[in-house]
């Protein structure tokens, strides 16, 4: 009984712990892409525009999608990055949100694998410009991965679970 | 019988050898400088034979399109037998050079970064910069890309070349790679040129800037725009892509 607790307790801290990581991991990675490129340069909606541009013309290097899909890719993966790392750091249904950042890490880290398997030399992109994507990259997003992988398995494991006579309480309440 | 008096023939023997010395002295003193002064025609000719070895490239030669005051400036570093390197100047650059950079919204520079697995790449960059010393530039690089496929198997560039310029513009540029042909051409991490090419210190320069920005790969391209520079980019990328950041960053 003691050991179930104490059990419960540790997962209870590790789930606290990694969601706070993986939050963290989101939060960066988004603020990367969405920060001025230039060191000094204010903060407008100019020039989170710029930046996502030049997301844009990292992403397009990845010679995977269309000019289109490139742009809605380069325009939106810095803000659900940035919606994930907030809903990851506010504990809400856990489960979820650590699956969908690791539904989110599966497609770029599968990304990054292809365009390494194909010899591009490019920038990853996956923290901002400038970074060479190659071993060292696809070895953090394969960690990142999973990381996230294991967050969501504990998440869900440590659901509570609903009892019989729970729910019966609550089918007679509504009855009620 | 007459004798002949002794001292006449030492007279003669001192006469013989006193020109014999003022002859040999004239020449020493002729052929060098450090003793005395060189006949104006001699020291033409000497600089005319030097000159014809090696020609003279001005340091300040930059391979670029458009106009230097241009809001934006893009410099890519590229090599001239990298395919990507072509695909983005067939693909990308060649509409920004007909739209942007001819209306003055981009200046567009060219560094060299010939790259140790591509054998005739410092060769292209060779003519591709004796080009430029001759402002011929835009049409030589134009030649090395558009016809990659035919030269690179065998290095045999010069009659592309050749038929991108005037045939005056074509003599010109092969002044300046004599000495050039039978040596190594500079490369990234590789071989630092022939110091008997007059173009390979261009080359050099070109090298030593990629070194810093860093360049590992080609094609890699940096943007400078009010004096601040972007971080370097690398890879193909489309003109409407490349044509919304250039757009964006001018609206700033």
């Amino acid at each position: 009984m003691m050991s179930s607790a104490s059990s419960d307790k540790n997962r209870r801290i590790a789930l606290v712990i990694g969601r706070f990581i993986l939050a963290g991991i989101f939060l960066v990675s988004s603020y990367a892409k969405l920060r001025p490129q230039i060191p000094d340069t204010p903060w407008s909606v100019a020039s989170v525009k710029t930046s996502l541009s030049f997301f844009a013309m990292e992403v397009n290097s990845f010679q995977l999608l269309t000019d289109g899909q490139v742009s809605f890719v380069a325009h939106t993966l810095p803000f659900a990055e940035l919606i994930l790392g907030l809903w990851l750091l506010s504990g809400w249904q856990l489960p979820f949100s650590a699956a969908g950042a690791s539904v989110l890490l599966i497609g770029l880290f599968g990304v990054t694998v292809h365009a390494y398997m194909q010899g591009l030399e490019i920038n990853c992109g996956c923290f901002g410009p400038g970074e060479r994507l190659g071993p060292w990259s696809l070895v953090r997003d394969g960690s990142m991965l999973a990381f996230a992988l294991a967050l969501t398995v504990i998440a869900f494991l440590a659901r509570p679970k609903r009892s019989g006579a729970a729910g019966a309480e609550t089918g007679s309440r509504a009855l009620a | 019988m007459r004798t002949k008096p002794v001292h006449a023939g030492l007279e003669t023997t001192w006469a013989v050898v006193a020109v014999v010395c003022l002859l040999g002295l004239g020449g020493l003193l002729n052929s060098s400088p450090a003793l005395g002064q060189t006949h104006p025609a001699t020291a033409k000719s000497a600089a005319a034979k030097a000159a014809a070895a090696k020609p003279v490239v001005p340091a300040d030669v930059v391979k670029g399109l458009g106009d230097k005051n241009a809001p934006v400036t893009m410099e890519v570093f590229s090599d001239y037998q990298c395919p990507s390197c072509r695909i983005l100047y067939e693909q990308t650059l060649r509409p920004m050079i007909s739209d942007y950079v001819a209306s003055g919204k981009i200046y567009l520079v060219h560094h060299d970064s010939p790259l140790p697995m591509h054998k005739y790449s410092g060769m292209a960059a060779r003519w591709a910069n004796a080009a430029a010393v001759v402002r011929k530039f835009p049409e030589v690089e134009a030649a090395l890309y558009d016809n990659q496929d035919a030269w690179q198997a065998n290095g045999e560039m010069g009659k592309f070349v050749q038929g991108a310029v005037s045939p005056a513009d074509f003599k010109r540029m092969q002044q300046l790679m004599v000495g050039c042909m039978a040596m190594d051409a500079p490369q990234m991490g590789g071989s630092p040129g022939a110091s008997g090419c007059a173009v390979d210190p261009l080359i050099l320069k070109d090298i030593n800037l990629a070194k810093q920005v860093p360049v590992s790969a080609t094609p890699t391209y940096i943007f400078i725009y009010k004096g601040k520079t972007y971080p370097a980019a690398s890879g193909l990328v489309s003109w409407p892509l490349l044509k919304q950041f250039i757009d964006q960053l001018l609206s700033q």
